[in-house]
């Protein structure tokens, strides 16, 4: 791993790593959904609405 | 602010120093930021990627504009920016868990666009956050560093223990953790909420990773260089993986306000619906009278009285010690959209203190202050008896809170107050109508004093001597 300009804030060893972790479990999560609503555009199903039209909370 | 160091003929504003980026300073009762060379290419990027536009546009970045060059700090000074001011500062521990929780998806949402923009926030802070007109705020302008493909997230830590800990504390523990945000000025540390959460909160997945696991991996990795450690990097999409991942566990996180001391005051009070709008009537002409442009409703319950006194534009902050109440006033302010009304969180008899590095990073309550007009309705016995403070005692406090004051009296005979005597021995000899009026004249003029229909209470118009 290569992390370039220090930051101001420590972000903490321990809280690098698991995020390492948790990509590896999420990264796939996002692949499986980005190539699950492609098969469903050759379905002419639509995604939903992008979330920077959302309010923040419900 | 008052608390400020003095600086080259301006005054730095004391909470403002940990970021190299730049500092707050404030002239001539003008609050500005200076941007510092260092953060010159960082700041032309927010600006020309279009970023800072659609924040502001979303209402979630504070505008700004850029004025003379005037520094506080010449040497490294690269501009001088002028942000809107933000009309009353609140603090996390100050916030009810939808606050918290919709401050907490601001910031998320802040950092999805911000990725779409090639950047990144280098910090999650709450107080970076702040409501204005009614919304969570980002007023920190220099939260934003150039995106680079593969580095983590700076500010993950931080995001989990300012919002994702104590919400979950708050959510499935209980509510009152929410202060725990009062004695760890930089968030939950995350062994805390582990050990204080459920655990059944192991099987949900976002909270059995970003704090759970997180604190564990903490613990084992403690002060090691990460830096060299394997070739594994972090992709764009891992980073939105994450942010996903954090949205949809505080999303799932709930609290139902009902059920708590006051939840349904107004279902129990003994006022007749002809002193309820007596005291609503009064209340609003007094409110119209002064002009006020800062009020303070004391002990304000779910806001009945702070809506009648916003409704003639002052900015309305409301205070109740009750969590129930201010999460239902923020609700009801959020389906109004009310622009001009902050419903926070407080124990009047013991205020927010200063806090952090040198007990000047926020501010206290009384430092906040003085309102324009301090509302006290229906509160006085709650001081007066339950919490034992003599009359002359409130008084002055309440001189000091505000240079106006509408107070309702409620004598003994009323019955909230003798269900407050039933337990207790009436050590109150004071506490009748004569004594309250001596006591405040000493500190006020009663410019008012008017009998409440159907009811024994009295309401006052005063002003500070």
């Amino acid at each position: 791993m290569h992390f370039a300009p220090l930051p101001y804030l420590d972000p903490g060893s321990g809280s690098f790593l698991i995020q390492l972790l948790i990509a590896a479990l999420l990264g796939i999560g996002v692949a499986v959904r980005a190539s699950w609503s492609r098969i469903k555009g050759w379905f002419g199903i639509k995604p939903k609405t992008d979330e920077d039209d959302d309010e923040t909370s419900k | 602010m008052r608390m400020t160091t003095k600086q080259a003929n301006s005054e730095q504003l004391a909470a403002s120093f940990r970021d190299p980026s730049g500092f707050l300073f404030s002239r001539d009762g003008v609050l500005y930021r200076q941007v510092n060379r260092a953060y010159e290419q960082e700041y032309r990027r927010l600006i020309e990627s279009g970023l800072y536009e659609k924040l502001v546009k979303a209402g979630l970045l504070i505008p700004h504009t850029e004025v003379d060059p005037f520094p506080a700090r010449g040497d490294e000074a690269f501009r001088v920016i002028r942000p809107e001011r933000v009309p009353f500062i609140s603090y996390p521990y100050e916030w009810s868990f939808g606050q918290l929780k919709d401050a907490a998806l601001a910031t998320l949402s802040i950092q999805r666009r911000a990725l779409k923009a090639g950047m990144s926030l280098k910090d999650a802070s709450a107080y970076n956050i702040q409501f204005v007109l009614g919304k969570p705020t980002l007023i920190d302008t220099l939260s934003f560093e150039s995106y680079r493909e593969g580095q983590p997230w700076v500010a993950y830590r931080q995001f989990c223990q300012h919002f994702l800990a104590p919400l979950a504390l708050m959510a499935l523990r209980d509510i009152r953790l929410n202060q725990l945000l009062r004695v760890y000025i930089d968030g939950v540390p995350l062994d805390l909420a582990s050990e204080l959460l459920p655990w059944s909160t192991r099987f949900n997945f976002g909270l059995l990773t970003h704090i759970h696991l997180h604190a564990k991996a903490q613990k084992k990795y403690a002060g090691q260089d990460v830096k060299s450690r394997g070739s594994a990097t972090f992709s764009k999409q891992a980073m939105t993986g994450l942010i996903d991942s954090l949205d949809a566990a505080i999303r799932k996180l709930n609290q139902d306000p009902g059920g708590t001391e006051w939840g349904n005051y107004y279902d129990i009070t003994n006022y007749s619906d002809a002193a309820f709008e007596h005291k609503k009537q009064l209340v609003g002409a007094w409110v119209k009278q002064v002009n006020p442009g800062l009020i303070w409703d004391l002990g304000a319950n779910t806001g009945v009285f702070s809506r009648v006194a916003s409704s003639s534009g002052s900015f309305v902050v409301s205070f109740d010690i009750d969590p129930a109440a201010v999460e239902q006033n923020y609700r009801q302010a959020k389906k109004e959209k009310s622009e001009n009304l902050l419903p926070l969180l407080l124990d009047l008899t013991n205020p927010s203190p200063s806090l952090g590095w040198a007990n000047r990073e926020r501010d206290s309550f009384a430092l906040r202050g003085p309102a324009d007009l301090v509302l006290a309705l229906a509160l006085i016995h709650h001081l007066a008896i339950s919490n034992n403070v003599p009359l002359p005692q409130l008084s002055g406090f309440l001189a000091e809170t505000g240079k106006w004051l509408v107070i309702e009296f409620v004598p003994k005979s009323d019955s909230q107050v003798q269900r407050l005597l039933a337990s207790r021995e009436d050590i109150f000899p004071d506490y009748t109508r004569e004594g309250f009026e001596a006591a405040f004249s000493r500190r006020f003029r009663i410019d008012s004093a008017v009998n409440v229909h159907e009811s024994e209470r009295v309401l006052y118009l005063m002003e500070g001597k």
